[in-house]
């Protein structure tokens, strides 16, 4: 959070955040500060429910035994309590897919957003409609016939045939982002490189990615997100349980209590945790980004 | 040896014409400024032999040899952006060694990581540090070669674009209103800088401007445009004391060179009531005309009974070394001035001082021999009007 | 020197000169394909191809276990479907948790931003912890509001217990089904709402509310004059991609409810889901994938000409 205050600024308005004119006071301060302490407690409470009950005794979760303060000293026996679901195998398997699925996202991202914003050419307007379209299509419509089209791929039951499918739901966004970073930069820059000698390809591996890396990275972590979230399509794709992401394992758990909660909640925390960190490093671009992408059809 | 020839050159965006049939040939060494007013399709036509437009129309001709499909590289010219256009992520040294360690670029040097490694092995070779070292101490950067173009100034910004064009010795150098972003004091210095770098190199430059002392000082030639039309092309000399038309005679000179309308009856020209000596070696038609003289070839006097024009003095501005000074002719006069006067004054530039104060009465005295004609409806010069048409330059156009 | 006249124009005759050597020409021209294809040509095969073959298979009477065994039916599915109330009531609770959902979000998610656009001591951390469940993967979301929600054990009947309300299964009666649904959708999609919104806000400029100021405007005239023309255009944006988003919704409400309690919150997308991998009609699926198809098409399309119209105004 410290490097959030450091630059508290967004893209909007450098300047203008630190004057706060009074008029913009429009409630009543007690009113203000109940309001706040509810959006608190909406927000803040599920996520504290689950710490407190991975710290939680297993027998204190039932006949509503469970305590109101988390027990932290139990934090030391949380890798015991973890151990009893396969959470570390599920989770390399998470990783796995959102590397992948950002990696091969990226590559075809950086392309088409170059293409995007630097050249006109017949049909760039279809292309640019197909790529705001298909962010549109819902998930769920589409895995029936991508489900079929797998199974006579012979993609079912693996990471490579998720990984592929997953890109093509994250790739629109990110070709967004990118077309975007790339047309805030001064376009005499490639020029420049041009007559120095660069051929175009040079041109984006040499110029433009280091100026757009920021960018990158935002795409890349909004990417990688997206794949260790995603449930829909592994959860229809992958039958193996020793394939399966954390997310498709973590839900097996949901309403089944044959396996001990606080163990269930201590592995989803840890499942929970990285993206949250990530997100608090990148939230400002994720959100430039992910508007950006869709605003600007 | 590269002469740079262009030909029946045009450019549409879309509905607008933004040049209009371009014809030039410059040969090597020189210094051709191509000056105008912003939209007058200067830069656009600098982009042209650049070849980062492609014209809709003509050829470029570097010596015999159409370059129209050459990329900015195989052209092998350099071009100086007005933004400069630096490498943010690389340093002053490594921006100058850039287009060095191109032409050894591979293929696999696309892998992140390898390119930076392979440029800075190649950066630090004996050869090319060298060339990197007498570029950089050439233009006074050796001491801001570590630096990232973001921890310069304006002036070094625009030295590392300037010694990023040296490096690879191209065979000419396009120049893109390079000083226009730089204050008053680095304009000049930057001015004389280029100079030397063109006596230095012998290359041909091209460079677009719209400042008239750049054009002036700089330029062997000068290509005025306006609206996509060359006005005139010669040298700065020519330019200067023999406008083509009331356009380059308005737009070069500080202040302008001051326009009336003249009336000719039997070869003779009069302004009002004030008859003047037929020009020499120029018959003029019967009927109005437009007479041009520069401000210092004017001359005020307090003696209101002298020969010449009687009017008032209006504005006074003393430059130091020279005056200034506005004068309303007189309104029995019935003189007309062309319309594009400054504050419908006639501006005289005397050295020195003068005694005169605003709201005396004066005349002025013309040095008839020094004045220029124009036609006055289609503004050409009538004593180059022949020459300049046959050369296709000013054609129906205008 | 002498004084040049005007500099002669060109004279080479035009057979002397040969055009250069050059590999760029071409280049230039193919290269946008070359940088855009591969995106296109995979949303093509990955996003196209399956949208197409959705349609056919939605003609077809096709068993989960042999995908491309189906046998043709005609409109068969389609006039099924119409005809039964099941899938007007799948379209019903598609339209109530897609207009709550957004409703909500917005309305709290803009709140928030006008709270959190006032300087105080804390902002920093308050502004983080309302924007955190946005971050939480949708299946930890799903855990714990499964267990808060749970009937015998959860936390939410021992605080309603304090108010004197029984047990409540807020995920098993139908009575609260969707409200439990759209309560933890709100709960996870809301802080995107805010910080767009506010991001909106802190680009205000501060010399528009000073003039208000001066003109003696009171709160709530600042808000109408000032605060809520500048936020407009954002907060519509908002509330056209939570509605997109809204109606393409599943795993929050599969893992939640799994379409129940008695299919009240059986949303297209669930209906989909379950119709292809419990009922193992995959034909039928993709009808009712169809007809949601055209549901996010229509509305889709709405945004892409609003947007458009939009940009034409801007320029």
């Amino acid at each position: 959070m410290a490097t959030q205050e450091a630059h508290p600024v967004t893209e909007h308005a450098p300047h203008k955040r630190r004057l706060k004119a009074p008029g913009k006071r429009n409630f009543s301060k007690p009113v203000r500060v109940l309001m706040l302490a509810a959006l608190v407690l909406f927000s803040g409470f599920p996520l504290y429910w689950m710490l407190n009950t991975a710290l939680s005794q297993d027998s204190e979760l039932y006949g509503q035994a469970q305590g109101w303060w988390p027990h932290w000293e139990r934090l030391a026996d949380l890798g015991d309590v973890i151990g009893t679901v396969p959470i570390f195998k599920w989770l390399t398997n998470s990783m796995v897919i959102a590397g992948g699925t950002t990696l091969l996202s990226l590559i075809f991202a950086v392309l088409a957003g170059y293409a995007l914003s630097r050249f006109k050419f017949y049909g760039k307007g279809a292309a640019g409609f197909l790529l705001f379209a298909t962010q549109m299509l819902p998930e769920a419509l589409l895995v029936v016939p991508i489900y079929a089209l797998f199974a006579s791929l012979g993609l079912l039951n693996g990471m490579g045939g998720l990984i592929l499918a997953n890109v093509a739901f994250t790739m629109p966004v990110s070709v967004w982002i990118i077309k975007g970073a790339i047309d805030a930069i001064p376009y005499e820059i490639e020029e420049a490189a041009a007559v120095d000698g660069c051929p175009r390809v040079t041109i984006l591996s040499l110029v433009l990615t280091p100026l757009i890396l920021p960018s990158i990275a935002a795409a890349a972590v909004i990417n990688f997100f997206d794949g260790w979230n995603e449930f829909l399509l592994a959860k229809t794709f992958i039958a193996e349980r020793d394939l399966w992401p954390a997310s498709v394992g973590l839900a097996s758990f949901i309403g089944q209590y044959l396996t001990s909660l606080n163990s269930v909640m201590a592995a989803a925390l840890l499942f929970t945790l990285p993206a949250l960190i990530f997100f608090l490093l990148v939230q400002r671009r994720i959100v430039s980004g992910l508007t950006a992408g869709s605003v600007k059809g | 040896m590269a002469k740079l020839s262009l030909r029946n050159i045009s450019k549409r965006f879309g509905d607008t014409q933004v040049i209009h049939d371009f014809s030039a040939d410059v040969d090597n060494g020189e210094f051709l400024v191509l000056l105008g007013a912003s939209g007058s399709g200067k830069s656009t036509l600098l982009r042209i032999i650049a070849g980062l437009t492609d014209p809709t129309k003509g050829d470029i001709i570097f010596d015999n040899l159409r370059v129209n499909r050459q990329s900015p590289r195989e052209r092998d010219i350099a071009f100086v952006f007005q933004s400069y256009a630096l490498y943010p992520h690389l340093t002053v040294r490594e921006n100058i060694t850039f287009p060095l360690a191109l032409d050894k670029f591979k293929a696999w040097h696309h892998i992140p990581g390898i390119s930076a490694i392979a440029r800075r092995i190649f950066g630090s070779s004996k050869e090319v540090a060298e060339r990197v070292d007498s570029v950089s101490s050439m233009l006074e950067l050796d001491e801001y070669s570590k630096r990232k173009p973001g921890g310069l100034s304006g002036g070094q910004r625009q030295r590392v674009a300037l010694a990023r064009a040296l490096i690879r010795n191209p065979s000419m150098f396009l120049l893109d209103e390079p000083l226009s972003n730089l204050d008053a004091k680095l304009r000049a210095e930057l001015r004389g800088e280029i100079v030397r770098l063109h006596k230095l190199t012998g290359k041909t430059f091209v460079y677009v401007t719209h400042d008239q002392v750049e054009a002036m000082t700089m330029a062997t030639q000068i290509v005025i445009l306006h609206n996509g039309i060359v006005q005139q092309h010669a040298t700065p000399q020519e330019i200067y004391a023999r406008p083509a038309n009331t356009y380059v005679a308005r737009f070069i000179g500080s202040p302008p060179m001051n326009l009336m309308s003249a009336t000719v009856a039997d070869g003779q020209p009069a302004l009002g009531r004030l008859r003047l000596p037929a020009p020499e070696g120029l018959r003029l038609g019967t009927g109005p005309v437009t007479l041009g003289l520069r401000p210092e070839h004017l001359t005020v006097s307090a003696d209101v009974d002298g020969p010449g024009l009687p009017g008032t003095v209006r504005r006074i501005e003393d430059l130091g070394a020279d005056t200034l000074i506005g004068i309303q002719p007189d309104r029995t006069l019935d003189l007309k001035l062309w319309e594009l006067n400054q504050d419908d004054l006639i501006w005289i530039r005397q050295t020195g001082q003068t005694r005169l104060m605003t709201g005396d009465p004066c005349t002025v005295a013309l040095n008839a021999g020094m004045a220029s004609y124009f036609d006055s409806d289609t503004g050409a010069n009538l004593a180059s009007a022949a020459e300049v048409s046959d050369a296709g330059m000013l054609s129906s156009h205008g | 020197m002498t004084l040049r006249t005007s500099i002669s124009p060109p004279a080479v005759a035009p057979t002397q000169i040969q055009d250069a050597p050059s590999r760029h020409h071409m280049w230039q021209r193919i290269s946008p394909y070359i940088y855009i294809g591969p995106a296109v040509i995979y949303l093509i095969i990955f996003m196209i191809i399956p949208v197409v073959q959705g349609i056919q298979l939605s003609f077809t009477k096709t068993p989960l276990v042999r995908p491309d065994g189906g046998t043709g039916v005609g409109l068969d599915n389609y006039t099924r479907l119409l005809s039964t109330p099941q899938f007007y009531n799948s379209l019903g609770a598609t339209i109530l948790y897609t207009a709550a959902t957004v409703i909500f979000a917005v309305a709290i998610g803009a709140g928030a931003a006008l709270l959190l656009n006032q300087a105080f001591k804390g902002r920093t951390i308050v502004r983080a912890i309302i924007t955190l469940p946005w971050a939480v993967p949708t299946v930890a979301t799903a855990l714990i509001f499964s267990w808060i929600f749970n009937r015998s054990d959860g936390v939410l009947n021992e605080v309603v217990g304090v108010f004197g309300v029984g047990q409540q299964g807020w995920l098993v009666d139908p009575k609260y089904g969707m409200a439990a649904v759209v309560l933890t959708s709100v709960w996870k999609v809301m802080p995107l709402v805010m910080l767009v919104v506010l991001a909106s806000l802190q680009s205000i400029p501060s010399e528009l509310y000073e003039a208000t100021r001066m003109d003696g405007a009171g709160a709530l005239e600042t808000f109408k004059a000032v605060t809520w023309p500048h936020i407009a255009p954002t907060v519509r944006v908002v509330t056209l991609l939570m509605t997109i988003w809204s109606i393409r919704r599943f795993e929050i409400i599969y893992l939640l409810t799994g379409g129940g309690p008695v299919d009240s919150t059986n949303t297209l997308v669930v209906n989909v889901y379950r119709q292809a991998f419990s009922n193992q009609e995959l034909g039928r699926a993709a009808a009712i994938g169809a007809l949601g198809l055209v549901l996010s098409l229509v509305v889709t399309v709405v945004y892409f000409m609003m947007e458009r119209r939009n940009a034409a105004k801007e320029a």
